[in-house]
């Protein structure tokens, strides 16, 4: 199988092109960077052709593109692959507008190609066994969830708000917001928010904690705050922290990590299993099926629609319903 | 040398008591509870007399100078006022009152019978909360922006159950993160907002959850987690600044673990403790007789235990509406501009 990836702008692409080298019978069959700098770069690093133009890269016999370009190029990117028939698998979140993301859903529909939303954490181990302890019953129902998702500032387009829609909200809302919605099958039905820009000196938002009421009579909170500094053992976090009427679960999903000591400082090394990888590998498989995929483009909608609701919540200081 | 009496033989009164019985300055002259057989067993135990009402340690004893009240927080205000009456200083556990002019109404009554009334928020005169606070002074980890706190475990057991009772207690947002709100106040300053979701009304088990977002008047945000719904008392924090983070997990914190095998199939019991010279009960009730001796004023007044059930009562509102709502005195300040 051939597959293309369209920008390197998203440094998940790195770890999206190593699982792509890592199966069998798959094949990075180029990479397009309008940024032609990085493009050369990765292309030897990944031993694939560079194409300037995404178009050249999409005439090619590909079966599937990986799309992790800037969140506001995301529906460009998305509509040129899927009007040549490419099924597509995109970072997150989805776009940076609930309208883009619309938009993209669409296009792939009509184009009737698969589309998934990039939410590697639903296949992060620890995460998947948390479900099976939900999905068992030994906690009964579920009454809240406190989840955290906090990171470190990656600077760049992600602190350029035309490029990604926002800071720490649209970046760290999307993934915990999905593993609490795929964990219960409930949706978040209102979005409170106090979001700040008290860390860095970028001039976006970085730190916020959300409360969600859910149409199940549940509630959650997360922190999704960029709080996390370059003295920091690690770059960030997810964890959640599940309550239920019989019982109680508490999730770290990079816990599994060796603690170096040397002249950098206190480092944490992470040993756990590679969850991008597992994300390519799924996306790979629905493609070769030609199922549904296991994240939608819809997923990655529900999850955005909090995003932005959180954001029009700290403006008005209130609640905000989610559509 | 002052007197002191302990109203209440629960788990704080017990606290206060073994407390005063270790201080060089302070004579524990009585426990009372209205379930005597209790104030008596406490009492044996620390060598001081148990008397079933407050009227009956008062007649008995020659002289009262400092009144514990450990009760359940209904009746904080009861007695507050019997030990104001006869000039005695009072040490109240917290939260002050159930409601904000109940807690009014103690501190003008305190204030007119010219006794000092002091509210025990503990945390103040917890190590780890006071290096974090002083961490924090220093400017170690620059301006502060998310703070994160956690504390809880299980559901409270106290005589009649009272904790159950929300009407009594207030449940876990004004009994139990009381603590933090205060710590938080301590720390970084007046709040200005508070938006709070609870498991109370939702479910029917024997358990609360609590989650609290605060914003402060500095632009700072804090999440405060209170839980009685897990096994095992724990509290966490986590300050992250602009330029570091402080973190502390009581629950990561055991300096001495005995273990112990049960049997040679089953597993065995590990109990980690995390022992200093003084705990925090005594460094905090020393410091509030020191203040009594000296005339000084508390590192945690009465006024500070109102503006921290103020924030308690502003979350059980957001719960309840489930809307923001905006602190008063914020409200009034803005007003008087």
């Amino acid at each position: 199988m051939k597959i293309g990836m369209i920008s390197f702008a998203h440094s998940h692409a790195f770890s999206y092109a190593d699982a792509l080298t890592q199966l069998d019978g798959v094949e990075i069959a180029g990479i397009a960077d309008e940024n032609e700098e990085r493009g050369k770069k990765v292309s030897s690093q990944f031993n694939t052709e560079y194409f300037q133009d995404y178009e050249d890269l999409l005439d090619q016999p590909i079966d599937a593109v990986i799309i992790s370009s800037e969140n506001s190029r995301h529906y460009e990117h998305v509509v040129a692959a899927a009007k040549k028939g490419k099924h597509i698998l995109c970072e997150k979140p989805l776009a940076h507008t609930i309208e883009d993301a619309k938009k993209i859903i669409d296009v792939c529909k009509e184009q009737n190609v698969i589309l998934q939303t990039a939410f590697p954490v639903r296949f992060n181990t620890p995460v998947v066994k948390a479900k099976q302890i939900i999905e068992s019953g030994q906690l009964g129902n579920i009454v809240a969830v406190k989840g955290t998702n906090r990171g470190t500032n990656p600077g760049g387009w992600f602190v350029d708000p035309a490029k990604s829609g926002g800071g720490a909200v649209i970046d760290h809302t999307v993934h915990v917001v999905d593993i609490i919605r795929w964990y219960t099958g409930a949706e978040v039905k209102e979005v409170y928010a106090e979001v700040g820009n008290l860390i860095s000196d970028y001039d976006i938002d970085d730190c916020g904690l959300l409360t969600m009421e859910f149409d199940n009579n549940m509630f959650a909170t997360l922190d999704c705050s960029w709080s996390r500094n370059e003295n920091y053992p690690t770059w960030g976090d997810v964890t959640l922290e599940i309550v239920g009427t019989s019982g109680t679960l508490t999730v770290d999903a990079f816990e599994q990590k060796v603690n170096v000591y040397n002249k950098d400082g206190a480092r944490w090394n992470f040993w756990g299993d590679d969850m991008d990888k597992a994300l390519v590998e799924d996306f790979i498989t629905s493609v070769r099926e030609g199922k549904t995929p296991s994240i939608t483009g819809e997923d990655g909608l529900k999850a955005l629609s909090v995003a932005i609701a959180a954001y029009e919540s700290s403006k008005k200081q209130e609640p905000v319903k989610v559509n | 040398m002052l007197n002191t009496l302990v109203i209440g033989a629960g788990t704080m009164g017990s606290t206060h008591a073994a407390a005063y019985v270790k201080m060089e300055d302070v004579t524990l002259v009585g426990i009372v509870d209205t379930n005597l057989a209790k104030a008596r067993d406490l009492a044996e135990k620390l060598g001081t007399k148990a008397f079933q009402t407050y009227e009956e340690a008062v007649g008995n004893l020659m002289s009262i100078d400092v009144v514990s009240v450990c009760v359940p927080t209904p009746v904080h205000k009861e007695y507050v006022m019997k030990a104001a009456d006869e000039n005695r200083h009072v040490i109240c556990e917290k939260p002050l009152a159930r409601s904000l002019s109940d807690a009014r109404d103690m501190i003008h009554y305190c204030q007119d019978k010219g006794v000092k009334l002091f509210v025990g928020h503990v945390v103040r005169f917890f190590p780890e909360y006071v290096r974090a606070k002083q961490v924090v002074d220093e400017g170690k980890i620059g301006n502060p922006a998310v703070i994160r706190t956690t504390r809880g475990g299980g559901f409270p057991i106290a005589s009649n159950d009272w904790y159950s009772d929300f009407n009594s207690s207030g449940g876990l947002v004004l009994d139990m993160i009381i603590h933090d709100f205060d710590f938080l106040r301590w720390c970084f300053g007046e709040v200005e907002r508070v938006y709070a979701k609870s498991s109370r009304t939702r479910v029917f088990e024997k358990l609360e959850y609590a989650l609290v977002t605060l914003r402060f008047e500095s632009g700072a945000i804090a999440h405060v987690e209170g839980t009685w719904a897990h096994q095992g008392f724990s509290t966490r924090f986590e300050i992250a600044g602009k330029e570091g983070i402080i973190e502390y997990d009581s629950a990561k914190v055991a300096p001495v673990v005995a273990s112990k095998k049960e049997s040679v199939s089953s597993g065995g019991v590990a109990v980690p403790e995390s022992p200093m010279k003084n705990n925090p009960y005594f460094t905090e009730l020393q410091h509030f007789i020191n203040c009594i001796n000296t005339d000084t004023k508390p590192i945690v007044s009465a006024e500070d235990a109102y503006k921290a059930m103020e924030i308690s009562l502003a979350a059980l509102e957001s719960i309840e509406t489930g809307k923001a709502v905006v602190l008063q005195g914020t409200m009034e300040k803005e007003a008087v501009q």
